[in-house]
């Protein structure tokens, strides 16, 4: 399989995407996506550490032997964790407050070690950095569509809160787009995160087919899942 | 028999063990220089934090001691936990106490309260400060979310009297939100056991030393 930039993005935003194809850091994806803008909170602070990981993997990947790269994969996964949320809790401090146990938990995202041990310990710096950006944007976008469709069912709203994120000026980012009462108790409700999730998943497949010719093998984009891992 | 390299160690060991070192020390340096960066501005911002939710039941002008500083740590009967007092002065005369409790009484899990109490033993305003309590149901005892916690303020043990501070869905003076009872009810009665104890030890309470520990005292016994 070749490793051109433009399979790397098409891998990580939609072939290969971490969220719906590879169903990796389920966790997170799950919990925090109760609303658009921990949605982007989450998949900021995530991407950061994957491109982060991807890097630092790769520029190391001449000196790690086998039998210590998953020590040395978690030490530099756990740390680059720590300082994200260092940061985060000096300067934003009121998301890190709402993501909570989240950030810390990005640690668990097996995205992270995934793409840390099927891609960035095998190839050079810049393609580890696209790779990183595009599974980590891929991710962030799994998480933002989920949480803006939960917030949207479950409150009517979208973006409420940005302020948390981006500072007071956001306040004004906040959209109502159904009447103040409204409200889907279930989106909302952890079954809301696994039903949204189903739907994103069947969407995705469902485009994924219709743009694939009719005699192909049809478990072709299973396939690639099993590539990354 | 084992012939080869009978004392050496393993080729590539030493190798490992050094590059193993090498990356845990520059993660260590990282994280002590990120640590060094961000510990002040992380003790700012949870001071700061701590005093804006203070500055939601009282406002900066109604007081002028450094309220943040001039607390001390109580055991209220009723709620759990050690609460925490603030002392709110203006030029020495006591305005009010702001009582950071916790009631273990919620629907799922605990709900936190910042409820300030007049000297004269009147409610003057209640926020929540931390609950879990469901979205969309009884997340509307939050100040953002309904007009219900804005009830309570001027009230006071007398009004309504002591055995009527309960939601109405249970005989008692206060609303209810709808759906849910128990969260209602939860954090009437947090306010309701405040303004007991503040009843019962209000001679002391603006008397105490300031900080944790120095200050004890407990809540009496004497429920009905």
């Amino acid at each position: 399989m070749t490793h051109n930039h433009p399979t790397i993005w098409r891998n990580g935003l939609w072939d290969n995407n971490p969220g719906v194809v590879q169903l990796l850091g389920l966790c997170p994806l799950l919990a925090v996506t109760n609303s658009a803008i921990n949605g982007i909170g989450l998949g900021l602070a995530t991407l950061l550490v994957l491109v982060l990981s991807n890097l630092a993997v790769s520029a190391t990947r001449r000196w790690l032997q086998p039998e210590i790269r998953i020590p040395i994969f978690v030490l530099i996964i756990a740390s680059l964790v720590t300082v994200v949320d260092l940061l985060m809790q000096a300067w934003l401090a009121e998301l890190s407050q709402t993501l909570g146990i989240f950030i810390p938990l990005i640690v668990t995202n097996c995205t992270i070690l995934a793409r840390a041990e099927a891609f960035a310990s095998r190839q050079p710096m810049a393609r580890s950095l696209s790779d990183g950006l595009a599974q980590g944007l891929g991710f962030a976008l799994v998480l933002i569509a989920l949480g803006a469709g939960r917030e949207l069912l479950g409150q009517g709203t979208l973006m409420a809160d940005a302020h948390l994120l981006l500072g007071d000026w956001a306040q004004s980012l906040e959209l109502r787009l159904l009447p103040a009462d409204w409200g889907l108790l279930l989106a909302v409700l952890p079954p809301g995160a696994f039903i949204g999730l189903g739907l994103l998943v069947a969407l995705h497949q469902r485009i994924q087919r219709s743009q694939q010719p009719m005699n192909e093998n049809p478990a072709d984009g299973s396939s690639q899942a099993i590539d990354a891992t | 028999m084992n012939t080869s390299q009978p004392n050496n160690p393993k080729p590539g060991l030493v190798k490992n063990l050094l590059v193993l070192a090498v990356i845990g020390l520059l993660a260590a340096l990282t994280l002590t220089g990120v640590h060094q960066l961000t510990e002040q501005r992380i003790v700012d911002e949870t001071q700061r934090r701590a005093l804006a939710s203070l500055q939601q039941v009282l406002p900066p002008e109604a007081y002028n001691n450094a309220l943040i500083d001039d607390y001390f740590t109580a055991r209220i009967a009723g709620l759990s936990g050690a609460a925490t007092i603030y002392r709110a002065r203006f030029d020495g005369t006591p305005v009010a106490i702001l009582a950071d409790v916790v009631t273990d009484q919620g629907y799922s899990g605990d709900i936190r309260l910042l409820i300030a109490v007049d000297v004269s033993g009147q409610v003057r305003s209640v926020r929540i400060l931390d609950h879990r309590e469901t979205p969309g149901l009884g997340d509307k005892i939050e100040r953002e979310r309904s007009e219900w916690i804005t009830q309570f303020a001027k009230r006071s043990l007398g009004d309504p009297p002591r055995a009527a501070w309960e939601s109405d869905q249970r005989q008692g003076a206060f609303d209810t939100l709808s759906s849910a009872t128990i969260t209602s009810s939860a954090v009437i009665r947090a306010i309701r056991d405040v303004l007991v104890w503040y009843q019962n030890e209000q001679d002391e309470i603006y008397a105490l030393r300031s900080e944790a520990g120095d200050g004890q005292i407990e809540a009496k016994d004497g429920r009905e």
